[in-house]
């Protein structure tokens, strides 16, 4: 039994809003976070439940793919336009996010709530430039998650609820993508993850975003590395020197997985790969290890 | 502390019951003396607690009994119909896929919502779908061959 004096589930967002904006009060969807890590717990003695709002939708509108707060990883997984979204890094992350039974009940949002360092979307989310809607008694806020993450299990949002997620969908065709996950084993957190995604024009990359998970306080975009990939041939030579600059920028901690060593070194590896993948050149079956 | 009223089926029969805010599903089902769901890890990472909540297979350590308010529960225990074993248990009976048995009914909960969207896995699908099962005893062999026979059972 959890100490939880009171159990709320409004029926509007105005409602969730003004419930939330009372000192000891969380936010409630999937719960397998909150319920079983005490971090999430601490000064919380009641929760606001946002899973009968109608938040579980994911939508394509005016060049932007909308996903609610309620939509689970098992939704976000198998939806077609995420699939083929920059080689589907965003639902590849979903659907190796715990269990199948996990999936079912956790949301995307929760794992953005959660910010942990180690979480298997974010890096997708970073690499597609998504934004996060906040929503408080002051109104919404949208924030890009290049700024929403401070700290392990930190971020801007206050006494707020994320409405919904967004990513733009301008490089829908163009963008290619990469996902890279080294685990124990299919259904543990990140010991270190990549994704990537790159723009190829006339065989140049353009633009690049290489986010790493697991490796730094929060997930982390290499803006060294980035920087090496643009205007450089997708080539494996030009994938190697940005695996250099990504082991030098991680600032990865030992924990009961890995040692920052070990995690240092695979930074590099994770990195390659997504690269490769992103680029079109991973050989058959490098897109998933178990180390 | 106020209780909680709910509304939900389970196992087919509509109930009633008074919650308290923090009490886990598998507490409320323990209350209500439906123990066959076991309580093993208690953070979401062995699914030896798993139910059906609506048709898809979940862990009713990590979500509390009021969110099942309207919800459609199925446990171990709805499974038997007449006194006759359900497919599946009547395959991992068959194939001998349990040791000491306290994962079972989480095993087969998850290969009764795996089943009814899969109902022709392979091999590699059924360990795919059982890979967050954990059992202990470290047998996996005989659950996978019993999820293919409950397969083969069912669609006959």
């Amino acid at each position: 039994m959890l100490k939880i004096g009171a159990y709320f589930s409004p029926a509007t967002l105005d409602e969730a809003v003004t419930l939330l904006a009372q000192e000891g009060r969380t936010v409630i969807a999937g719960g397998t976070d909150l319920l079983v890590n005490p971090r999430y717990m601490v000064g919380v003695r009641e929760v606001v439940d946002i899973r009968k709002l109608g938040l579980d939708y994911i939508r394509e509108e005016n060049g932007w793919l909308y996903i609610g707060a309620g939509a689970t990883m098992r939704t976000v997984a198998r939806h077609p336009t995420i699939q083929r979204l920059a080689n589907g890094i965003l639902a590849r992350g979903a659907a190796v996010c715990g269990s199948p039974n996990i999936r079912n009940m956790a949301t995307l949002a929760g794992n953005v709530a959660s910010a942990l360092p180690s979480a298997d979307t974010l890096p997708a989310l970073l690499a597609l430039d998504a934004q996060a809607v906040l929503l408080g008694i002051y109104g919404e806020r949208v924030v890009p998650f290049d700024s929403f993450f401070v700290g392990p299990g930190k971020s801007v949002r206050e006494r707020e609820l994320i409405r919904e997620l967004r990513i733009p969908l301008a490089y829908f065709h163009t963008i290619q993508g990469g996902f890279y996950k080294i685990g124990r084993t299919a259904e543990d957190i990140s010991i270190v993850n990549a994704a990537a995604t790159i723009l190829i024009q006339d065989d140049i990359i353009t633009t690049a975003r290489l986010v790493m998970g697991a490796v730094a306080p929060i997930p982390l975009r290499t803006a060294l590395a980035e920087e090496a990939l643009i205007g450089q041939p997708p080539t494996e030579e030009t994938f190697q020197r940005a695996a250099e600059l990504v082991r030098d920028e991680v600032r990865p901690i030992s924990d009961q997985r890995a040692s920052a060593d070990y995690r240092r070194r695979m930074s590099g590896v994770a990195a390659i790969r997504a690269l490769r993948q992103a680029a079109g050149l991973a050989p058959h079956g490098e897109e998933w290890h178990h180390a | 502390m106020p209780e909680i009223e709910i509304k939900l089926k389970v196992n087919g029969r509509a109930v009633r019951w008074h919650v308290p805010p923090g009490e886990t599903l598998l507490e409320t089902l323990h209350a209500h003396h439906l123990k066959g769901t076991k309580l093993i890890c208690g953070t979401g990472d062995c699914c030896g607690c798993g139910v059906i909540l609506d048709g898809r297979s979940i862990n009713s350590c990590c979500m509390l009994a009021a969110q099942a308010d309207g919800a459609d529960v199925l446990t171990i225990e709805g499974l038997a119909r007449d006194g006759k074993l359900h497919p599946i248990q009547e395959a991992f009976a068959e194939e001998g896929a349990a040791q000491c048995g306290f994962c079972t009914p989480g095993f087969i909960m998850r290969t009764y919502a795996f089943l009814q969207e899969h109902p022709h896995p392979t091999e590699e699908d059924v360990r795919a779908a059982l890979a967050g099962n954990i059992c202990r005893c470290t047998g996996y062999v005989k659950p996978v061959a019993a999820v293919l026979r409950a397969a083969e059972a069912m669609r006959s």
